[in-house]
């Protein structure tokens, strides 16, 4: 895991003037950066062009055409597929691993990773539905929505403490965290299901307005909010900067602890806002809520060309890669494969993480030969 | 913590920190619950140990190498599925054995493969090739599940062996003490610790990287379809979810043991005595409370408490030198 990556401009691909050191890329995980190979020429053909080879870029438009190209397939075996029943259907069922992915592509893009959101779902959905439930506390929306929320952020701080402050590294201390929390999920629900929330929630979960349940909604801010975030704000910088080398960053003088409590802190936060959006919607709140959410965010995290070791990665790229993983199970469904296909999801999801390591390896080895002749 | 030289040998030797925290254990179980330390009934209950025990020693050499391997846990789970279909179609459990055998192998050198090749980080390519190896166990088998495979196979793998403990026990302190030799007196042992700590100049050594770690994941492969014969003996079942969660059991064990996450130095005696003091906590916490949930909250304190004071007297013993 060399950081050797610099630290790409999250905004634009065309890197202003080649700032990669790769010193022999053995232990990269991906080569030497593409990206750079395209001077300094920002806005004209040739960033294009670079677009379309860097795996940073080309990651995006190889997921918005895998995606495409899908639809259409699906569509034309069953026109079906294309009326807006379904796509409301995969819409709902996007948004909170979309909401939650943005909060842990910043806790990757900063060089750690965070596998503990499923369970942090299970015991947030646990204590909505022991606040909320009319069978239950009975409080008020307005004192149990900002509850859950504020015990997100503040689960989220705990992880990022721990990493940060207790040294423990991040994949320890969020697999401790998912063991316990589910643990404590299970003690909170105290072995039963728990339903009879308020019917405002419900609605807004089920059916929202215009027509859009709260999720997408929801969704939509918060990648709004998370790519100004990145993009438009020193704090984004701040956070590629730590990422593609914390110690560079911290002898610059940016506080490398507090950005990776903040982006745990906020990844649980975001985790907090999909189990109030996606909760409701379920017919009642079991204990195993969430289960292998945190394995569905990594994947699509990875999948989107989000650099492992940090520093790398951007959010279009995550949002595509969460789309086109959840969109496997009801094309399966569609192909008229059946209740049979469903069972294949996993291992077309697996599939979809080979072809874009491959792929990647591909493109690197072929830029490398073209800066080498 | 002033006095300095206790600390200073427990901070230095993880294993012994993990033995006193065991002892600890174990006396306060014999305190509280004298029937809780009784030979027999620990034998009875040490059978769950022995799949995690022979994939966690693996991945001890794995993780000390530098990598990591999620997949095991899904790799269980095609074994099972090789093995049950193949016992159904054929009727005979040696072919089914073998067959499940050479998908495990099949499977880690699938791994192996990748990562040696396309030289994408191990965390990445397992993650891939575990959903998709569980993807296609549950494709195949479709939610069946195969059993019936007859006395005589679950007498042979998981059946008593001398002095009562099973034979899984007995394949884990072998491999135990051949893993151990091999990490503390071969030159293997030296060439796994030189890629962990760092592989650039592993490689500028003459450390056959890729071929090593070709074999580190093969050898994976293998184990993991080992660890499925028994525990498709012990339950003479086997289904697509066979090893669910097996990774993370394995991680938290080796992790705990004292192998460093990020390579480089880690011992089998370490990840046995991790094995052993996540396995007696959760049994004790389990039957003592009669909590069940109580269990994983146990081990994620321990996973995490253990770490953190491990780092916290490392970070003592640097200041006062």
């Amino acid at each position: 895991m060399t950081r050797q990556d610099r630290a790409n401009d999250p905004g634009r691909d065309s890197g202003d003037g080649s700032g990669n050191t790769a010193a022999g890329g053995a232990g990269s995980s991906r080569g030497s950066s593409p990206g750079s190979s395209s001077g300094g020429t920002s806005g004209s053909w040739y960033s294009v062009r670079s677009t379309w080879r860097s795996p940073a870029g080309g990651r995006e438009l190889g997921l918005a055409l895998l995606i495409l190209a899908i639809a259409g397939v699906v569509g034309f075996h069953d026109p079906v597929f294309l009326t807006g029943v379904v796509w409301h259907d995969i819409l709902v069922r996007c948004a909170p691993a979309i909401i939650v992915s943005c909060g842990v592509m910043i806790v990757v893009v900063l060089g750690d990773i965070d596998i503990s959101v499923g369970s942090i779902m299970a015991l947030l959905a646990a204590l909505l539905g022991r606040t909320l439930s009319s069978h239950e506390l009975q409080w008020s929306v307005w004192a149990g929505v900002p509850l859950v929320l504020l015990s997100g952020a503040m689960i989220g701080c705990v992880t990022g403490m721990l990493v940060t402050l207790g040294r423990v590294p991040s994949i320890i201390a969020s697999l401790g965290m998912m063991t316990l929390l589910r643990g404590f999920a299970t003690l909170a629900m105290g072995g039963k299901n728990i339903d009879g929330l308020p019917e405002a929630v419900v609605h807004a979960s089920k059916t929202g307005w215009f027509g859009i349940p709260l999720g997408p909604w929801a969704a939509l801010l918060v990648v709004l909010a998370t790519y100004i975030l990145l993009t438009r704000t020193a704090l984004g910088v701040r956070i590629y900067a730590t990422g593609s080398h914390p110690e560079s960053a911290g002898n610059a003088g940016l506080p490398v602890y507090g950005l990776r409590i903040f982006a745990f802190c906020y990844a649980g936060f975001l985790t907090a806002v999909a189990t109030v959006v996606d909760v409701p919607r379920l017919p009642k709140i079991e204990s195993g809520i969430g289960s292998e959410l945190e394995l569905f965010v990594i994947t699509s995290v990875v999948l989107s060309g989000v650099s492992i070791s940090g520093g790398r990665g951007r959010l279009s790229g995550v949002v595509l890669a969460v789309v086109l993983l959840t969109l496997v199970r009801p094309v399966l469904t569609f192909l008229s494969v059946g209740e049979a296909g469903e069972k294949w999801t996993k291992a077309i999801h697996g599939l979809f993480i080979l072809l874009a390591v491959v792929s990647d390896r591909f493109s690197a080895t072929m830029d490398r030969r073209k800066k080498s002749r | 913590m002033s006095e300095g030289t206790p600390w200073r040998r427990i901070a230095r030797s993880h294993e012994l920190m993990l033995a006193v925290i065991l002892a600890g254990i174990l006396a306060f179980a014999g305190w509280r619950m004298p029937q809780f330390l009784a030979w027999d009934g620990q034998l009875n209950l040490s059978r769950q140990l022995w799949e995690t025990a022979l994939i966690a020693m693996g991945m001890t050499l794995v993780v000390i190498a530098g990598g990591i391997d999620l997949s095991v846990g899904a790799i269980m789970g095609l074994c099972a599925i090789a093995f049950g279909i193949c016992h159904q179609s054929s009727q005979s459990v040696g072919l089914a054995t073998v067959a499940c055998m050479l998908t495990g192998i099949g499977c880690g050198a699938c791994n192996g493969g990748l990562i040696a090749i396309t030289r994408v980080h191990p965390l990445i390519v397992t993650l891939a090739t575990m959903a998709a190896f569980r993807g296609m166990a549950e494709g195949i088998s479709q939610g069946a599940s195969y059993s019936r495979f007859g006395e005589h196979f679950g007498r042979a793998f998981a059946g008593q062996g001398p002095f009562g403990i099973a034979v899984g026990g007995w394949i884990n302190f072998a491999l135990a003490i051949v893993l151990a030799t091999v990490l503390s007196r071969t030159r293997w042992g030296r060439y796994l610790r030189a890629v962990g700590g760092n592989e650039l100049a592993a490689r500028y050594a003459g450390v056959p990287v890729e071929r090593l770690k070709f074999t580190l994941y093969l050898g994976m492969g293998l184990l993991s379809a080992c660890a499925t014969l028994i525990s498709v003996a012990r339950f003479d079942t086997a289904k697509a979810d066979a090893g669910r969660g097996m990774e993370l059991e394995v991680i938290t064990a080796v992790v705990l043991g004292g192998t460093s996450v990020f390579g480089g130095s880690g011992r089998i005696g370490g990840t046995v005595l991790g094995l052993l003091l996540i396995h007696e906590t959760r049994l004790f916490a389990s039957r003592y409370w009669r909590i069940d949930e109580l269990r994983q909250i146990v081990v994620g304190c321990l996973l995490i408490g253990a770490v953190a004071a491990y780092q916290a007297l490392k970070r003592e013993v640097r200041r006062e030198k």
